[in-house]
């Protein structure tokens, strides 16, 4: 199909509503970063979207859009809970997968040397790479309750504090999740990786805070210059990835008795109230709580690993969480619509949550700073720490971008890696890293992303969300 | 096993992983995308011998039961750790995929596993017929 883009402002680009559209596109970005989108197939992709029943105001595109499966990755979409639909590629294949940061009191430069230490014992303390098992087995009976009952399980089990949950999105936990939803087939799949990183763009990082942007949040967020922080991104495993595909394959069915006339085979939805709608919804909530168990562990044995290799106690070492955010989710969520508070669907496919200030949903903590969004960046370049407005809520249904964003595909990347000790050349950057996978450094590696102080930049200048913080990488776990 | 044995190609996809294979008929398409699944996934030997499983897969076209099929041999590696070592169909037609699968436990140390695959998607699928044969266009989200 046949579509124009238009330049609204500097931040801001219009897709007119053409054909089958039901709505407009507007993506966030800048002439620099749409310049890289040309060529693939985004683009196309929010257009797609807009044709989908029941959206409201815009399919929406963050500045690190890239070409997904049906949804591109970085897009957001709202339907109406009435008419309008629920979509597993809409959501993605790993369900919640996000992102927790963790505070210290140590300062980085006293730690440097004993980095490749730390990063070593994380390794061998946290289950990396394909097919990785955990060191948790779970009985059907007992993922159950994680599906149910979310990273707070965790914290039951002894692995956490009450405290980290108040500070995790949703308070790790999505109370509609029904484990009657969910197949066996990804309990199968789920029963051994709990407690562990996968593969892919998935990393524990250990980092330290470059750049303060925003003083008075940054207070609020217990940051300052020079602090070591350790960032975990992964999300929900096989569990997840069953869940989508299990739902995808029946909506897949069922599109066509809807009278759905989809462009592309994985947009696959149901309505939202319909009872396979209402379902993978149920199961969706399963694997997110599973992805918010999954990182509460995961930073249980970081502390553990920290404490034993630094001689140190939880007090000295003050490691607490900042905030969980997940990136790859659909909510019910109340958006005001024409001056009307109405109940919506809300996919982020590749997209942070940004809530401003007062929201109800932030922590009191960080209520009059607003929601913290952590915006991991690629191995080997920053990270960064932002603050949700209210921008986001009048234009993204309260959303910002999520990362760095691919710019090679993986066959470019190791092309472009050919012949070069990635590791190496990171060291001389000041990161020691380690990993699993034979290829992984080379897929992963900086050039093969966006550069991601171009996309904060463009979503802190749109008021999409309010930078705060760069994080620099010092030790990196990856699969 | 080197990839043209297989009669595979990546395809590059910015996000994710492709694949183009082809066969000489539909029974040998779907057999060689599976073959070319497990070998992106999995370093192993293929004529290593094993138990016989039966599958029965039903799509309803050849790409939908195409995303099923190699969605069979996902689930089978990812969530009982089985690997596929053979596979003989024994009938297809657009909505029905009977085959015999010879399967081994997957062993870490004796199996190299290369790459992790999360699903088989929808996106820009296709199978069907070209000049000299079959062929099929997959993209897995990895």
């Amino acid at each position: 199909m046949d579509f124009k883009v238009k330049k609204i402002d500097e931040w801001r680009y219009l897709i007119p509503k053409k054909g089958a559209m039901r709505v407009p596109g507007l993506v966030f970005s800048s002439s620099e970063l749409m310049a890289n989108i040309e060529d693939d197939q985004s683009l196309l992709q929010v257009v797609n979207v807009a044709t989908l029943p029941g959206i409201v105001k815009h399919s929406l595109a963050m500045p690190d859009i890239h070409w997904g499966y049906g949804f591109p990755i970085g897009g957001v979409a709202a339907f109406r809970m009435e008419d309008g639909i629920v979509s597993p590629g809409g959501v993605g294949y790993d369900i919640n997968c996000g992102v927790r940061l963790i505070t210290t009191a140590l300062v980085a430069s006293e730690v440097r040397p004993r980095i490749k230490e730390l990063v070593l014992a994380l390794f061998k303390n946290i289950p990396a790479g394909v097919g990785s098992r955990g060191r948790i087995r779970l009985s059907t009976k007992e993922q159950r309750n994680v599906a149910a009952e979310g990273a707070s399980w965790a914290v039951k089990k002894g692995m956490g504090t009450e405290e980290d949950l108040e500070r995790t999105e949703d308070q790790g936990v999505i109370r509609e999740a029904d484990p009657g939803a969910v197949s066996e087939r990804a309990y199968k799949r789920g029963h051994d990786e709990l407690g562990t990183l996968g593969s892919g763009n998935h990393f524990l990082e250990i980092q330290t805070v470059d750049e303060i942007y925003d003083q008075d949040r940054a207070r609020a967020f217990n940051l300052f210059e020079g602090q070591l922080t350790v960032l975990i991104h992964t999300g929900s495993r096989g569990f997840g990835h069953q869940i989508c595909d299990d739902f995808l394959k029946e909506m897949g069915t069922k599109v066509k008795e809807a009278g759905f006339d989809l462009p592309d085979r994985q947009l696959a939805c149901a309505y939202v109230t319909s009872d396979t709608g209402k379902r993978y919804l149920s199961a969706m909530a399963c694997a997110a709580n599973y992805a918010w168990a999954n990182r509460q562990i995961i930073m249980h044995w970081t502390r553990d690993t920290f404490e034993k290799i630094l001689a140190m106690g939880p007090n000295e070492l003050k490691m607490e969480l900042l905030y969980d955010v997940c990136h790859n989710i659909a909510k019910l969520e109340q958006h005001v619509v024409d001056k009307k508070k109405v109940t919506l669907c809300v996919h982020r496919k590749g997209a942070t949550r940004s809530l401003p200030p007062g929201h109800p949903d932030v922590p009191m903590v960080y209520r009059k700073a607003g929601q913290p969004v952590l915006i991991p960046g690629d191995m080997g370049t920053y990270s960064f720490v932002l603050a949700g407005s209210q921008q986001a809520m009048k234009e993204t249904f309260g959303s910002t971008c999520h990362g760095a964003g691919r710019m090679l595909s993986r066959k470019q990347a190791i092309k472009t890696a050919k012949g070069r000790a990635i590791h190496r050349e990171l060291e001389d950057k000041g990161i020691y890293v380690q990993s699993r996978g034979r290829t992984t450094l080379k897929e992963e590696m900086p050039e093969a992303y966006k550069d991601i102080s171009l996309v904060v930049e463009a979503v802190h200048m749109a008021g999409l969300a309010k930078k705060v913080a760069r994080l620099r990488p010092l030790g990196v776990i990856k699969g | 096993m080197n990839p043209t044995d297989l009669n595979y190609q990546i395809i590059d996809h910015t996000a994710d992983l492709g694949i183009v294979v082809k066969g000489v008929d539909v029974k040998d398409v779907f057999i060689r995308a599976a073959q070319a699944m497990t070998d992106i996934m999995v370093k192993a030997d293929i004529n290593e011998k094993g138990a016989k499983r039966k599958v029965l897969v039903e799509g309803e076209d050849f790409p939908d039961l195409m995303v099923r099929w190699l969605s069979e041999i996902l689930y089978l590696f990812d969530g009982e750790h089985i690997l596929v070592s053979a596979i003989e169909i024994s009938s297809i037609s657009p909505i029905r995929l009977q085959a015999t699968l010879t399967v081994l436990p997957l062993k870490r140390g004796h199996h190299e596993i290369l790459r992790e695959i999360k699903a088989v998607t929808y996106h820009q699928i296709s199978v069907q017929r070209v000049h000299d044969g079959w062929e099929a266009r997959i993209i897995f989200d990895i």
